[in-house]
């Protein structure tokens, strides 16, 4: 069988691999408990391996990688046609003007009707593994396997680091996501948004950046206090977005907007969690206010600990849009921020792997207009935002629920 | 375009059926009609077919797209594959040189490989080789022979040349002045008839292959002392010989595959391109026991001194305990010849778009280096930054591995470096000794990723700053009071005589006898008394233990160490304030140390060796150590020399600048 030869190829080759193939883990997922108590059990048949299928998907760490050449040079006596698919290394795209040297993101070996995906995974600043968009050059043979079924390389993902076990199916060793419904889970919201390094370098070009001091200091603190937020709210298992400011530095200027004074992140009224103020209390913020309620026009804000502060919205889904609310402290005004729908992409942002909406643009143009390559230093949450709405006001007798300042 | 798009991807197919379901809808609204007007059963007869056309033609676009079924796959960029050097079969080179005062030249098959006219430099002999096979150039140099030692270096060069290439040599302005007789010998031997009398101001071009056939030679003889020869050029042709001709035939390796790429592109690496016994380029020195340096990325900066790098890379290849694949090479500019050495040794390097000028340039190549290892290496704590004119001490790691964690743990401190400053073969004596040093000594350190990320990589000087980064990373505002860890003897050796801030004089009365490590293996002393109060003890116990050195003698004589060994001696000077270094700076010049600023200094203390014996230098009453020093003791003031004597040291430092 052609992965029982792919494997024999590697192993002689001393690489180390792992399955990560979705509809072959989602058999062994299934056996999930009987293949770990016995990890020698005699399985008769061929039960995951041999499942009609065009490809089988493996995983490559690049760390572990050298030596490319002799493993082509084998699989080819063994009979496999290979392609490798490469390009620019993003990790170097955000670096002024260093060439970007061309890593390989994809092997491919065929031998018959089937074929060996690998996929190799880079490790990137924010201690998580990402993988590279599967794009075919013109030279390159578009026949060579039903690209449009693999299941890896439509866009770039990210991954966390996975634990590994190693197992024996189908009388084969390979090693396999400790937890492959949870790969599973993790694979189908993998897709992942470079930076737009070009467009933010254009962007310093004609605005240069602040260097002073106080510009330095403030990203420094904005930076730790993020790492914070997403350390507290991943260990909640809450999942959040750069929203508002935060979101605009990242997706126009790749960086912090030193004037910006906070940190902005969106959450989905559906994850809130009753322990979210508890946690980041426990790591150090104070809440500072607390308005709307969980029904209604959600939002938190947190003193960090060196005086920048952290803004946490909560979203609201509707059947064709998605809102979050504002409170005007002394007057009891409501405001609505309305946005278009939007999907969660992961991306990279001052070396931490966070997420944003996939339809950055069109959630950037709702929140900040048609300007907002254009910096505005001068900002009134209640008044410059492009969909801001007004949304009534509190009744009186809720007040003392609704605005709650510390 | 490879711009960023929010969503590339739409599937063709999905596009299609709504534009069916459009179509069919506008169909049924057209029966509707039908119904209503008869009349018009004509038109729709004619709707019909035109509507059947269509959707047979979008059936037939769509089986189209389906064949090219990963059309979203297909990147956007446009990726024409140009051939770099057009393969000619043609077996005959025309070669067209040209010397005179002003100009140089050289043109083969009509591209021309060299030109120089700019005013003020390039003079001297021209030298270009090219492949016989080929045609390629493989080799560019000048050598000012109109000064000395340039011919020694031309020699060097030619010698390392392999037989059968074709050389072309040209003179530009004066070449002769300087040429001494064995240079002219060798020219000679290349079949040269003009060269043993090459003499002031003549012109003179020759194109021979080494070891065979002349193709042409042409000389002006210069008419008299104060005007040039007469321009000459030279045409002529060179015959090529066959590929197999002119490769070696190594054993069919991975090893000599690179080997064989690089010595068909480029000449002057001398034995690395020998055909009978090439010299190794694969060097697995003896793996370090307990390697804490192992996964520590390695960041080599260079510009374009492809012969530097070779050396450097050779020497940290076989430095016990390297591991090439932490190894990244940044290259200042997009130099072929710096990368093919790369290529050569198997490790990876990377381009960097030349921005700004001189300092700044340097600045702005050091910034992207290092923020690219950190990105490279994400994991990654420390980086080692290294430059190309760099020896590297066998037991460099070893060094590093033994004193690493504490730049890890003691958060006063700002680097480990390889090298010191006032490590001389006549002041540096134990290799298993270190310091803690207020200054930043660079050629050869270890960067913490915190200090780089949180601290300086923020702020890092703008390219119209035009800074040094080294000056700027020494500032106090970036060190903070920090200090780094060097050892007594270097670990490093800085042998470049080439460079921005480096001439010939600057590196003979500054580098050349700096002492260098060539122990392998050395067990460092004492490791833990570096850490921040630990050295003070060890500080105060070494006073204790020193004995005062005769003040009233003069410190600049010999006579001022007694003739021991493995003493510890003390000696007070007159330091008034923190930044007092008067008498420092003379102390240094007559011990011939460093002495362009101040490096190695200690709270107000400077320790180094003469006569192997340790010895201390105080500065009383800036340094705190300075209650060591007996009542009786008067600081020794060393007053700077009248101006007339400083005019000749300053110029040369100028100099040293502005190169």
């Amino acid at each position: 069988h052609v992965v029982r030869k792919f494997l024999g190829a590697i192993s002689s080759h001393n690489i180390p691999v792992y399955l990560i193939d979705p509809f072959v883990l989602e058999l062994i997922d299934k056996d999930i408990e009987q293949i770990r108590s016995s990890p020698d059990g005699p399985i008769p048949e061929c039960k995951y391996f041999c499942a009609p299928r065009d490809f089988t998907t493996f995983a490559l760490l690049d760390k572990m990688w050298k030596h490319e050449a002799s493993l082509f040079r084998t699989a080819e006596k063994m009979g496999f046609q290979w392609l490798k698919i490469i390009n620019k290394d993003p990790r170097l795209d955000g670096i002024d003007d260093l060439s970007g040297i061309e890593i390989p993101l994809h092997y491919i070996f065929k031998l018959a009707s089937h074929a060996i995906h690998l996929v190799v995974f880079y490790e990137r600043s924010g201690n998580y593994l990402w993988h590279g968009p599967l794009r075919l050059k013109q030279r390159l043979d578009r026949k060579f396997v039903p690209f449009r079924k693999l299941h890896f390389g439509r866009y770039p993902g990210a991954y966390e680091k996975p634990e590994l076990l190693l197992v024996s199916i189908d009388d084969l060793k390979v090693q396999i996501p400790k937890n492959p419904s949870s790969f599973l889970e993790e694979m189908s919201q993998s897709r992942f948004l470079e930076c737009r390094y070009r467009e933010a370098r254009a962007f310093f070009q004609l605005y240069p950046d602040d260097v002073s001091l106080d510009a330095v200091d403030f990203r420094k603190k904005a930076k730790s206090l993020l790492h914070l937020a997403a350390s507290t709210l991943n260990s909640l298992g809450v999942k959040f977005w750069l929203s508002s400011g935060t979101c605009l530095g990242w997706y126009r200027q790749c960086n912090v907007i030193p004037y910006s004074k906070d940190v902005d992140l969106g959450i989905f009224i559906r994850d809130y969690k009753p322990d979210i103020i508890p946690a980041f209390q426990k790591a150090g913020l104070l809440l500072k206010h607390k308005f709307g309620k969980v029904e209604d026009s959600l939002e938190l804000s947190f003193q960090g600990k060196d005086d920048v502060k952290l803004d946490i919205f909560f979203f609201y889904e509707e059947d064709d849009y998605i809102w979050n609310g504002g409170t005007q402290a002394k007057s009891g005004k409501k405001f609505k921020y309305i946005f278009p729908k939007f999907t969660l992409c992961w991306t990279e942002f001052v070396e931490l792997k966070v997420h944003v909406p996939c339809e950055t643009l069109q959630y950037v143009e709702a929140n900040y207009g048609p300007d907002w390559k254009i910096p505005v230093k001068l900002w009134d949450w209640k008044s410059s935002p492009s969909n801001v709405q007004h949304n009534g006001v509190w009744p009186v007798d809720e007040w003392d629920n609704v605005i709650q300042i510390y | 375009m490879d711009e960023w798009k929010p969503n590339p991807t739409v599937k063709p197919h999905k596009k299609r059926s709504w534009y069916l379901a459009w179509k069919y809808k506008l169909m049924n609204q057209r029966a509707l009609r039908k119904l209503c007007q008869t009349g018009a059963i004509l038109f729709l007869l004619v709707t019909v077919i035109v509507n059947i056309k269509l959707i047979l033609d979008t059936r037939r676009a769509a089986y189209e797209e389906e064949e090219e079924s990963a059309q979203d796959y297909d990147d956007e960029m446009l990726n024409v594959e140009v051939p770099r050097h057009p393969v000619s079969n043609k077996k005959i080179l025309d070669v067209e040189v040209y010397s005179s005062r002003s100009k140089v030249y050289v043109a083969v098959d009509g591209t021309t490989v060299l030109e120089d006219e700019a005013r003020e430099q390039g003079r001297g002999i021209h030298v270009i080789v090219l492949n016989q096979a080929t045609g390629h150039v493989m080799a560019k140099r000048v050598f000012d022979t109109y000064s000395p030692h340039e011919d020694e270096a031309m020699v060097l060069f030619l010698n390392m040349i392999a037989r059968g290439r074709i050389l072309i040599f040209t003179i530009k302005d004066e070449g002769s002045f300087h040429l001494k007789d064995t240079a002219k010998n060798v020219l000679k031997s290349l079949g040269s008839q003009v060269a043993p009398f090459l003499s002031w101001r003549d012109m003179w071009t020759f194109v021979g292959k080494k070891g065979g056939e002349v193709y042409g030679e042409k000389h002006a003889k210069s008419p008299a002392l104060s005007t040039w020869g007469d321009a000459v050029l030279l045409k002529t042709e060179v015959h090529l010989t066959s590929v197999e001709d002119a490769e070696c035939h190594w054993p069919d390796t991975e090893l000599n595959r690179r080997r064989k790429r690089f010595c068909s592109k480029v000449e002057g690496y001398g034995s690395v391109c020998s055909c009978k016994d090439p010299t190794p380029i694969e060097f697995n020195p003896d793996p370090l026991k307990d390697n804490k340096v192992f996964d520590v990325p390695v960041a080599v900066i260079a510009g374009n001194r492809p012969n530097y790098l070779y050396r450097m890379l050779r020497s940290l290849l076989s430095a016990q305990g390297v591991n090439p694949q932490m190894i990244t090479v940044f290259i200042d500019g997009y130099y072929e010849e710096p990368m093919d050495v790369v290529e050569l040794f198997g490790l990876s390097g990377i381009q960097h778009t030349p921005i700004s000028i001189k300092n700044a340039r340097v600045s702005q190549h050091y910034k992207a280096s290092l923020t690219a290892t950190f990105s490279l290496f994400p994991d990654a704590k420390f980086a080692v930054v290294l430059e190309e004119d760099l020896d590297i001490s066998v037991d460099f790691f070893s060094f590093l591995s033994q004193s690493i964690h504490l730049l890890e743990e003691d958060e006063s401190l700002y680097c480990i470096s390889a090298w010191n400053d006032q490590g001389y073969e006549h002041t540096a004596e134990d290799p298993s000794l270190l310091y803690r040093v207020e200054t930043m000594p660079g050629l050869g350190w270890v960067l913490r990723k915190s200090l780089y990320k949180d601290e300086l990589e923020p702020k890092w000087p703008t390219p119209e700053k035009l800074w040094d980064w080294d000056m700027w990373m020494r500032m106090p505002e970036q060190r903070k009071g920090r200090e780094c860890i060097i050892p007594d003897i270097s670990r490093s050796y800085h042998f470049g005589i080439v460079g921005l801030n480096m001439n010939g004089y600057f590196h003979e009365a500054y580098f050349k006898k700096h002492k260098f490590n060539t122990v392998p293996n050395v067990q460092l002393k004492n490791v833990e008394s570096l850490r921040k109060d630990a050295y003070e003890t060890e500080i105060h116990r070494l006073l204790g233990e020193a004995e005062v050195l005769d003040h009233s003698k003069n410190p600049c004589e010999d006579s001022f160490v007694p003739d021991t060994e493995g003493r510890v001696y003390v000696m007070f000077i007159r330091m008034e304030q923190e930044a007092d270094f008067i008498t420092w700076t003379q102390l240094a010049k007559c011990l011939h140390i460093w002495d362009l600023d101040v490096r190695g200094n200690h709270k107000g203390l400077w320790r180094l060796f003469r006569k192997k014996n340790h010895f201390l230098v105080v500065g009383v009453p800036a340094s705190p150590y300075s209650s060591k020093k007996p009542s009786s003791v008067t600081p020794i003031f060393m007053e700077p020399p009248a101006k007339e004597e400083g005019a000749a040291v300053v110029p040369a430092v100028a100099a040293a600048e502005q190169t």
